[in-house]
């Protein structure tokens, strides 16, 4: 079929259809990348909140056990101090304990602060302090278990060293508070801000997500909506084109109907003309005077030449119906050469020569083909030049592309038979050439040559009801030459 | 004329005809065509379908046998008002009394329908009616040659 839509719709509908699907596809994959980046950054900050949170529980442990092993120098201290004052030996028990404490908890320090240059050397630095102290206080010890007290063992001079170690140690656990405060300030802020970070990031990109989501939805929506206008559109348009064939068919039909009846019916009356025209001159033509006789012959002639009308309108009429049984390949050249066969007689009164080339097979009714080339070789033989022999040629070829695109009614698409019926006869005027189709027209006189002008439009009627065209080349007495263009058969 | 009918007069007995008509022109060339072979009173006329079924069936105002004798053939119209061709061959047809007559369909038409659906129906013959008078007395002609010669009537 061909294209019935040719201007509306399809080009730009298709634009538009491609932007917004476009859209859509792009829409889908921004939502999906925001989605996939969304989901490695929350991973990540996790990881993130994860580490830092061990990092703080780190810091707090060091903290922690920092003051823990502040208190056991300070409990050493009140130890000692006890003992010397006292003598009493439970509190040298307590001593070492806060000995074997204090060392496990430097253990402790050092291993977890080992990723932490400065704090192992302050640890190192209050390891070396305080084992500086408990040698002096080892010593001590063991003087006042020798001795019973401490009166040769104490250097009033070196009291303040002992101040001053104590001291040391106090800045240096400090020192270790503040590096660690320090750590764990800046660390604790790391996790609160990863910590904060994680639902801003999450909703940052539920919301971009959400709004894509909805302008795709949106998007879709509209394409949809668009869609359906258009086919809403199409459907209209088809039911106006069903309906305006449908018109055609009916009134198509209607005029044939009319031809059919009209002519039918004119025959009715025309019959009675004749009949009484008949009984008239059989039974009183001796009573008729001078023109009468005339008079009533020029009305039978005119009767006859009416019922000649009125049948070729009624053949007209009928012509070119497609009847789907009748419709299959038709072998022209077999056609051509029964049909010449059955007016042999004729051909042979005009001395005519008839060349019958290779002719295709198109589709169509045989009989309606006889009817075309039988009208065409007739008016060939007709309308011969009175001293030449008549020489009519049937030939075919494919036509050009050029020749189909100069018909609208023909298919640009298909492949077309171009058949040619050539004479060498008187030929017409190149501005008749479309008139001679038409009905009932005539070129020449009733006197000159008999007819009434309705075998060419029968053809034209038949070839077009087939698919095809015809028409007509010539110059004043330079012969004519009759063009069919049919389809190939399609297989 | 005058001698055509003198012989006609001396064969056992013309062919009774009746024709059903309703175009008046038509029943004019018609009975004019068939006096050439025919007495006057050997063709009647109706003017249509029911016409000729009462005609047939003898109601009035066709009681009177002599001046309506029963046919040996029915020349047959299909056009025609009130009761057409096709219903009158029908009734005809279906009626045991009427029905060995021959019917003849003389039409202005040539439709193939027509003419297959009045045979089935039981027509004998379908004619359609020619153009010139020379033709339709041929017509007549062969048709009383044919059914009062040629065959044999049920009578």
């Amino acid at each position: 079929m061909r294209n019935i839509f040719p201007k509306w719709g399809k080009f730009k509908m298709k634009d538009e259809h491609k932007t917004s699907l476009r859209q859509v596809k792009i829409y889908s994959i921004v939502t999906l990348v925001l989605i996939i980046i969304g989901s490695g950054v929350s991973y990540w900050t996790s990881g993130r909140i994860d580490y830092f949170t061990k990092e703080v529980m780190q810091t707090s442990d060091v903290l922690q056990r920092t003051s823990e092993l502040y208190a056991s120098i300070l409990e050493r201290e009140t130890n000692i101090r006890g003992y010397v004052i006292t003598s009493n030996d439970e509190f040298l028990t307590h001593y070492y304990q806060s000995n074997i404490d204090a060392d496990l908890l430097l253990a402790q320090l050092q291993e977890l602060t080992e990723d932490n240059g400065q704090q192992q050397n302050n640890i190192a630095e209050l390891k070396a302090l305080i084992d500086t102290r408990v040698r002096v206080f080892d010593a001590t010890i063991k003087h006042m278990q020798q001795h019973g007290d401490l009166v040769d063992f104490i250097d009033p001079s070196k009291v303040n060293n002992a101040l001053i170690g104590y001291s040391l140690i106090k800045a240096t656990v400090l020192r270790i508070n503040e590096v660690e405060n320090a750590l764990f300030r800046e660390k604790n802020n790391s996790l609160i801000n990863n910590i904060n970070a994680l639902p801003l990031i999450v909703g940052l990109i539920s919301i971009f997500s959400i709004t894509i989501g909805l302008v795709t939805f949106f998007s879709i929506y509209q394409y949809n909506r668009a869609q359906k206008g258009a086919n809403m559109e199409i459907s209209r348009y088809q039911q106006k084109l069903r309906d305006q064939i449908h018109l055609l068919d009916d009134s198509n039909k209607e005029l044939e109907q009319f031809a059919y009846v009209a002519s039918h019916d004119l025959q009715e009356p025309l019959r009675k003309i004749t009949a009484f025209s008949d009984l008239l001159n059989e039974q009183y033509s001796s009573i008729l005077e001078g023109e009468g006789e005339i008079y009533l012959s020029r009305i039978t002639a005119a009767a006859v030449r009416m019922r000649l009308l009125i049948t070729n309108l009624l053949e007209y009429s009928r012509a070119g119906r497609i009847v789907d049984e009748q419709v299959k390949p038709v072998k022209l050249s077999k056609v051509i050469t029964d049909m010449l066969e059955d007016f042999e007689i004729s051909i042979q009164d005009k001395s005519a020569k008839i060349t019958v080339e290779t002719l295709p097979e198109v589709k169509g009714s045989e009989t309606e083909y006889r009817q075309v080339f039988q009208n065409l070789i007739s008016n060939s033989l007709k309308f011969s030049k009175p001293d030449f022999h008549p020489e009519i040629i049937i030939n075919s070829e494919t036509a050009s592309p050029e020749l189909v695109g100069r018909f609208s009614m023909l298919n640009p698409t298909l492949s077309y038979h171009l058949i040619k019926v050539s004479d060498n006869g008187i030929g017409f005027e190149k501005q008749y050439a479309d008139r001679i189709f038409s009905i009932f027209q005539r070129l020449h006189g009733k006197k000159e040559y008999e007819g009434t002008g309705i075998g060419l439009a029968i053809s034209r009627k038949i070839i077009e009801k087939n698919g095809g065209v015809i028409f007509a080349e010539s110059s004043a007495g330079n012969g004519a030459i009759f063009n069919i263009l049919l389809p190939f058969i399609s297989i | 004329m005058y001698n055509t009918e003198f012989m006609l007069m001396s064969f056992e007995k013309p062919i009774q005809i009746l024709v059903a008509e309703d175009d008046e022109d038509d029943k004019l060339l018609i009975l004019k065509a068939f006096e050439r072979s025919l007495p006057k009173e050997n063709v009647t006329c109706v003017e249509d379908g029911e016409a000729l079924l009462k005609y047939l069936k003898r109601i009035a105002p066709y009681d009177d046998l002599k001046k309506y004798p029963r046919p040996d053939i029915i020349l047959l119209d299909l056009n025609m008002p009130r009761k057409d061709g096709r219903e009158a061959l029908a009734e005809i047809k279906s009626n045991d009394d009427l029905k060995s007559i021959p019917v003849i369909i003389f039409s202005t038409s040539n439709n193939k329908d027509d003419i297959r659906i009045t045979y089935k129906l039981g027509s004998s013959s379908f004619i359609t009616k020619p153009s010139s008078f020379e033709e339709l007395v041929k017509i007549t002609e062969e048709i009383e040659n044919y059914w009062s010669k040629t065959v044999l009537l049920p009578g």
